[in-house]
């Protein structure tokens, strides 16, 4: 099935992105002054993993797109410059990993103080946001929109970038991923590498015979994401691959928002506005997701 | 003991193909907004629903979309094509209701998606497939109220058969029996995280002990993004696997539709099983 028409050469952009969630991960279950033992594996991220996938990254001339919540990144901003400099592209997961939609009222200030503290830390506003746990808010596509961001990537309901005009005279970029294709949902499994690897090479293969965007999504931490030596061994195997592959580009997040932007197609309006009127009278039933059908 | 359904020797295996819609219902009636992680469902109707339509036309077999009566609403133009490409539209709740519901609440929820679907193709829906696999006899009652011919939900049985739902001369309906635990793809995407590989594997498998035996195959799969097959990979998985029944001799797909009118017009091969 055609895709979208790509800029000249490029057959399979891959999408490469860094959730940081270091010790912000951790504290959604513990205090401060229990970030030891099995809730140390944020900490594993900063010290063990990322030295270890900045090599990895140089070595394949790959610029990924990093996305920092601004609790981890005051905690810890050397990494974050670190990334930047070394090409990187350095962007918000909003201020700690507290789901957006329990906010309300205090969305848009939470959500500006975070733009800030990052801009502070790297000397530029982010141009790209992620939404803790991928989750929105009824507002969030506005509000980033209204705060400067060229892009969210939270959404997994396509197949390339597309844009979004939350209002009349609000444009906002989407670069929709995939959960297949996000290293934690198979390691907070269990699963091996081995066998991520096998999902991930086989997806990829259909994206980009194709010709769909590849988005793949790793983590920082020890437990459920991909530094650990093995699982690095693993996934320079795979991009090595996949990189080799004609056509493939490895872009960040702003490159693929350019492109979507550039485009001039028609933008999709608000997505919550047409569902608004049955969700005010629809009980909340999410739990039923977690068990089986 | 009642007399056990048997299949004439001239099909030699009977094949339906069912993709359950699944679009952004099954959030919103959670109530939750299909918004980012949530959205997956929005990707049936954009990617998924597009490609598993031109696969199948590809492949030229039947094939059944089972749509929930919001997901038709939220995009008549594509169901609408859905029954003008050639492939059956079936019922399958009105948000993808994967609870218990009262009678009270069940009814006007069934008569309300068969209207939308009936409306917006000027034409008479023939099945319905539970969301989750819930159902209650009073959802027979209704079905065939509705003038319905098969119902795809129970999972007691490898083979159709006839399930009388109470004591009137018209009180029972085909049923198409499935499984959601091996012959869909939900289970493997969802919850083992499978490679797509070797949930062709498992269908094969699955697929080889059916021709073996009981010579009736449902399979089910999901346009969506995330758990579904809607996907480049794993629609292609789904058209090797069709590809692969195919290569079968005597392999007859149907349209569930097509199979209750066969099982309609064979009435004498099907058991009858009576429930309270």
């Amino acid at each position: 099935m055609k895709s979208f028409s790509w800029p000249e050469g490029i057959r399979c952009p891959v999408f490469l992105s860094l959730n940081f969630d270091a010790e912000v991960h951790d504290l959604r279950h513990t205090t401060e002054d229990r970030l030891f033992g099995r809730f140390s594996y944020g900490r594993y991220g900063i010290r063990a993993g990322l030295p270890r996938l900045l090599e990895m990254y140089a070595r394949r001339g790959i610029a990924v797109t990093v996305f920092v919540t601004a609790s981890d990144a005051i905690r810890h901003p050397d990494s974050v410059r670190a990334l930047r400099d070394a090409g990187h592209e350095i962007a918000s997961r909003g201020a700690d990993l507290t789901p957006l939609p329990t906010l309300g009222e205090s969305e848009r200030g939470v959500l500006e103080q975070a733009r800030d503290a990052l801009a502070r830390i790297t000397g530029e506003a982010p141009k790209g946001f992620r939404a803790a746990g991928n989750e929105l808010g009824p507002h969030t596509l506005r509000l980033l929109a209204e705060l400067g961001y060229l892009y969210d990537s939270s959404f997994q309901d396509h197949d390339h970038p597309y844009v979004f005009a939350p209002t009349a005279s609000t444009k906002i970029a989407e670069i929709p991923t995939v959960h297949t294709l996000d290293d934690s949902l198979h390691y907070s499994g269990r699963h091996t590498h081995a066998r991520v690897m096998k999902v991930w090479g086989e997806e990829f293969e259909g994206l980009y015979q194709e010709g769909c965007l590849a988005p793949l999504t790793m983590h920082l931490r020890g437990d459920l994401g991909s530094t650990r030596a093995a699982r690095v061994v693993a996934m320079e195997k795979l991009l090595s691959d996949i990189g080799a592959r004609p056509g493939v580009r490895f872009l960040t997040g702003a490159q693929l928002a350019a492109i979507a932007l550039a485009c001039g197609g028609a933008p999709e309006g608000d997505p919550f506005a047409p569902h608004e009127p049955t969700l005010k009278v629809t009980p909340y039933r999410g739990d039923l997701a977690l068990k089986p059908g | 003991m009642t007399k056990r359904t048997t299949l004439p020797g001239d099909l030699r295996c009977a094949v339906t193909l069912g993709i359950d819609f699944d679009g952004p219902s099954h959030e919103v009636g959670r109530g939750i907004a299909p918004l980012g992680v949530n959205s997956w469902g929005r990707y049936s109707a954009r990617r998924g629903i597009p490609r598993h339509m031109e696969m199948l036309t590809r492949q030229g077999v039947p094939c059944t979309f089972f749509v929930p009566g919001y997901d038709a609403e939220c995009h008549p133009d594509l169901v609408r094509e859905i029954d003008r490409a050639g492939f059956e539209v079936a019922a399958h709740g009105y948000l993808h209701e994967a609870w218990d519901l009262g009678k009270e609440e069940e009814t006007p929820l069934l008569l309300k998606t068969d209207a939308i679907l009936r409306q917006l193709l000027g034409k008479p829906i023939q099945g319905w497939r539970s969301p989750s696999g819930r159902k209650t006899s009073n959802t027979m009652h209704v079905l065939k109220s509705m003038g319905y011919r098969y119902d795809s939900s129970d999972k007691d049985y490898d083979l159709p058969y006839r399930l009388r739902f109470g004591a009137g001369k018209d009180d029972w309906i085909v049923e198409l029996p499935n499984n959601t635990f091996s012959l869909d793809d939900f289970p493997f995407y969802k919850f083992s995280h499978t490679p797509p590989s070797e949930v062709l594997a498992q269908w094969k498998s699955e697929f080889d002990a059916i021709y073996a035996s009981d010579r009736f195959m449902v399979l089910t799969v999901h346009p969506r993004s995330g758990w579904g097959s809607g996907t480049p990979a794993r629609t292609r998985v789904f058209e090797e696997m069709i590809g692969y029944m195919k290569g079968h001799a005597g392999v007859r797909f149907f349209s569930s539709g097509q199979f209750a009118s066969w099982c309609l017009e064979h009435l004498d091969n099907l058991e009858e099983l009576t429930l309270p």
